[in-house]
């Protein structure tokens, strides 16, 4: 168990220190080395953190859906702490992306909102996974929350692939960003822009991540240590 | 009887979702050649990137000082039952 724990240090520490060298070598190829899109302008570039935030969201909504099933399956506590902590993480990217999306919207669409079927597939995603934060918070016990929070975690995953092929089936006006065939239509060096910066958001997410597990498991310590207390009778009271 | 023609049912419904998102399109349009528009974008750009960073910040901010408190409690924790 130690020895887990030391390695997931070890692998926190190095994931920082690559976001910390990633992070400015993206903005500068985002601001700097990237050509400016003709018919958008620099607006454009809120590309390249829109979209390896929505991968992120999708990571983050995956990995939840598979620990979810994996603790329904085996009941280890462990799987529920990474379904957790990556609901959040997902969550946090959804909102990233919802923000993100209307930003860009505004000046290229003319309006902030409209009721194109990715956006709004997009943001009941981020209703569902919110709803589960909620759900796990208001149940009585952690056994029952684990349980019904991991339902809601897969069923909210089959949210993903209408999002995704929401522009092909029902012709949105949201740009295509990835096409299985024929290419992105992308300049190379807008490509390898955003592959950077997705590389960089999934090493964050990965960070994120032990770091989410790791409060996690210190808030299981803590109920298990405050439910040792009055067996021991030193008396220490619940909450600190 | 006619039956409906699936091919003509399904044209119909592709103008009508084209009717939809004509509002949309032609804003787009018109957004683009209004003049100032580059001015315009990169306020919005630079809002956007405050967006992004602002949120990850908080949120590894918010992280990191849940962590300290919840390491400190069980601290506190061990040492009482120990004690």
């Amino acid at each position: 168990m130690e020895d887990e724990r030391g390695a997931a240090l070890i692998l926190e520490h190095l994931l920082l220190a690559l976001v910390g060298l990633l992070v400015p070598l993206c903005l500068w190829v985002v601001f700097v080395a990237v050509p400016t899109e003709e018919k958008m302008g620099v607006v454009q570039r809120i590309f390249y953190f829109h979209v390896p935030a929505a991968f992120s969201a999708f990571l983050g909504v995956g990995l939840c859906a598979i620990f979810s099933a994996l603790y329904l399956w085996k009941r280890d506590r462990r799987y529920d702490l990474v379904a957790h902590a990556s609901a959040e993480i997902g969550v946090l990217f959804c909102t990233i992306v919802l923000i993100t999306g209307p930003i860009w919207a505004r000046p290229v669409w003319g309006v902030w909102w409209t009721g194109e079927v990715r956006l709004t597939s997009t943001l009941i995603l981020w209703l569902i996974y919110v709803g589960y934060l909620l759900l796990r918070q208001s149940a009585e016990n952690r056994e029952q929350a684990a349980r019904w929070a991991a339902v809601v975690g897969i069923v909210g995953a089959l949210d993903m692939p209408i999002i995704y092929k929401s522009v092909e089936w029902w012709r949105g006006l949201h740009p295509k960003v990835l096409k299985m065939s024929g290419g992105g239509g992308l300049d190379p060096r807008m490509e390898r822009a955003l592959l950077l910066c997705t590389v960089t958001f999934f090493l964050l997410f990965g960070y994120l991540l032990i770091q989410r597990c790791r409060l996690g498991r210190l808030e299981d310590e803590i109920d298990a240590l405050a439910q040792d207390a009055p067996r021991r009778g030193t008396g220490a009271p619940a909450t600190v | 009887m006619h039956g409906i023609d699936p091919a003509a049912l399904g044209a119909s419904l592709l103008t009508l979702l084209q009717e939809i998102a004509a509002p949309a399109a032609r804003a787009a349009e018109e957004a683009a050649s209004r003049p100032g528009t580059a001015e315009r974008s990169l306020r919005f750009l630079a809002g956007a990137y405050i967006v992004v960073w602002g949120v990850l910040g908080a949120y590894m901010l918010i992280l990191s000082v849940r962590l300290r408190a919840l390491s400190r409690q069980v601290r506190r924790l061990k040492e009482r039952l120990e004690g």
